[in-house]
């Protein structure tokens, strides 16, 4: 055996062996250890493949990728789910607040400044983070690219229009749905952030089945798929953006 | 010293690298005075120098008509340079059938000549250009260089135009960018479908104004009387079938975008629905129908949701 093979062998070794298992970033990300700090702190986590973060393997426009983040093989035990894209100029994606018969599991689309990879870090009970990864290759420019709805006279006229609708799903059902506005992230031509940054899914009586913390690297018409275990709850959808317009939809 | 010698190897073979990059052009004649340079159907790539797109040129008694000139200044000299070793007749007019890069970026090798398009494939490339150009340095580096858009400078009208004892007959379609034109040489039988037409090779979605309107389109084009086709990506034909298979594809295309929105799906999903077996032998389905699904999914899913905001 030459000292390579045996390098290579050793090597394996250390891969396969359990003590390293959810440890070691599958991506290599030079940011990981960074975010980690950032979004996970001190807490434990784990690698972990039940949690699917779907990204298309390029993005055709760097101002809308769309991802989309099931962790329901973490069932009823997932409290929170936070995405990032590693390498964007405005990292964080959102945090979400599932609760009741909303489901862990969310689309939406995003803007990458160039091609990073993707995480989502999924909270459950007992305190540990489960995270997915992927990542998109892109020619970038997403984040600082002008706003297609600025471009657009008499956009202001259309802000906080919501269209969308509810489908069934299985013995559930899931709501789509896409909210006219710019979500201005700061980063282009003397624009101040503007952008939806708290969004509420309610049932009929107003109470809260699941909150969502938005962040500006949302694609501007920012758009949402939600799924949730029973085919009429989540009644009412709440936004406010950071000016605080507040926004309604009924499904 | 091994090292020394790796050094020595790896800088005398830079130079050798460089001159690699070189598009070996061979005209091939499809038909009287009719000559094709057909790409192959891979996406661009460093590998192929983006040497993706069909490029023909009809030898007339008056001149060179030069339909489409490919990716890059470095394909337009080449593509002059081939042009020359068939014919030593001059280069008339130099026609872009719409403003995708592949098919306007050899511009520069003919800035001599009358360039002429559709007005709207002028005015699209003037607000596109810019953006294919950096997409194209990214994906295809050094074979780009120098390469910049060059408009055409004057404007063709639908019609039929005779030049030196061809009657090419124009017409102007827009399903594939918005303004795409197609050229039939009613003296040879030879039609030039540009990207209204791709065979073997996925059809590709960016600016088109619907697949309906693209349907639309093939519909007119295919009852021209040709006897050759000339598609803008893929092999020549002498039958329908690459009709066919457009509308097979494009039919396909937009049932499954109707289906996924009336389901719910998200765009993730959509992408990676199933291709059927059939399109097998059609290269870079699954690469196209992502793209597709970026391009048309907020379309598809406007016919599906409704207003459920309060409004006013």
């Amino acid at each position: 055996m030459t000292v390579r093979s045996m390098g290579l062998a050793l090597g394996w070794l250390l891969l396969s062996s359990p003590v390293w298992a959810g440890d070691s970033d599958p991506l290599q990300s030079p940011m990981w250890g960074f975010h980690q700090t950032r979004f996970l702190g001190t807490a434990p986590y784990e690698f972990d493949e039940r949690v699917v973060l779907t990204a298309p393997p390029f993005a055709e426009d760097s101002r809308q990728v769309p991802i989309s983040i099931d962790a329901s093989a973490l069932g009823q035990e997932v409290v929170r789910i936070v995405a990032w894209a590693e390498l964007n100029p405005i990292a964080h994606i959102f945090s979400f607040f599932p609760e009741g018969p909303v489901a862990p599991r969310i689309a939406l689309n995003i803007r990458v400044e160039q091609a990073t990879p993707l995480r989502a870090a999924v909270l459950t009970r007992d305190g540990v983070w489960h995270v997915g990864s992927t990542r998109v290759d892109a020619a970038g420019g997403g984040c600082t690219a002008p706003s297609a709805v600025r471009a657009e006279a008499g956009w202001e006229e259309h802000l906080g229009e919501i269209f969308g609708a509810r489908f069934p799903a299985g013995e559930g059902s899931r709501l789509r749905l896409r909210v006219s506005h710019p979500m201005d992230n700061g980063l282009s031509g003397g624009i101040p952030e503007f952008f939806i940054e708290r969004a509420e899914l309610r049932g009929a009586a107003g109470q809260r089945l699941a909150s969502l913390e938005l962040h500006p690297s949302v694609s501007e018409n920012p758009t949402l798929t939600l799924q949730l275990g029973e085919a009429d709850a989540g009644q009412r959808l709440w936004l406010r953006d950071n000016n605080g317009n507040e926004f309604e939809a009924a499904f | 010293m091994r090292l020394l010698s790796l050094l020595v190897a790896i800088f005398l073979s830079l130079p050798l690298a460089a001159a690699e990059l070189a598009y070996d052009l061979q005209p091939r004649q499809i038909a009287a005075d009719t000559w094709l340079l057909e790409g192959s159907t891979e996406n661009f790539a460093a590998s192929n120098g983006g040497n993706i797109v069909n490029v023909a040129f009809i030898v007339t008694e008056a001149g060179v008509v030069l339909i489409d000139t490919g990716i890059s200044k470095r394909y337009g000299e080449a593509l002059r340079a081939a042009i020359g070793r068939v014919t030593e007749r001059p280069i008339v007019l130099v026609i872009n059938t719409h403003h995708h890069p592949d098919h306007v970026f050899g511009n520069q090798a003919f800035s001599d000549v009358p360039i002429a398009s559709l007005a709207r494939t002028r005015e699209l490339l003037a607000e596109q250009g810019g953006a294919f150009a950096d997409n194209m340095y990214r994906l295809l580096g050094d074979w780009m260089r120098g390469t910049e858009v060059l408009l055409p400078g004057e404007t063709l009208e639908p019609g039929v135009r005779e030049i030196g004892g061809h009657r090419l007959q124009l017409l102007a379609f827009s399903g594939h960018t918005g303004a795409d034109l197609a050229i039939f040489d009613q003296t040879t039988g030879v039609l030039f479908a540009a990207d209204l037409v791709f065979y073997q090779r996925a059809l590709t979605t960016p600016q088109t104004p619907g697949l309906d309107v693209w349907l639309s389109d093939l519909e007119a084009l295919e009852k021209l009387p040709y006897t050759l086709l000339v598609p803008g990506h893929g092999p020549v034909a002498t039958g329908r079938e690459p009709f066919a298979q457009m509308r097979d594809y494009l039919g396909w295309l937009d049932g499954l975008l109707r289906a996924a929105v009336a389901e719910g799906q998200d765009m993730n999903e959509a992408m990676r629905a199933p291709i059927p077996e059939r399109f097998a032998a059609i290269s870079l389905t699954r690469f196209e129908l992502i793209r597709t699904v970026s391009h048309l999914y907020p379309k598809y899913e406007a016919q599906v949701f409704q207003r459920v905001d309060a409004g006013e």
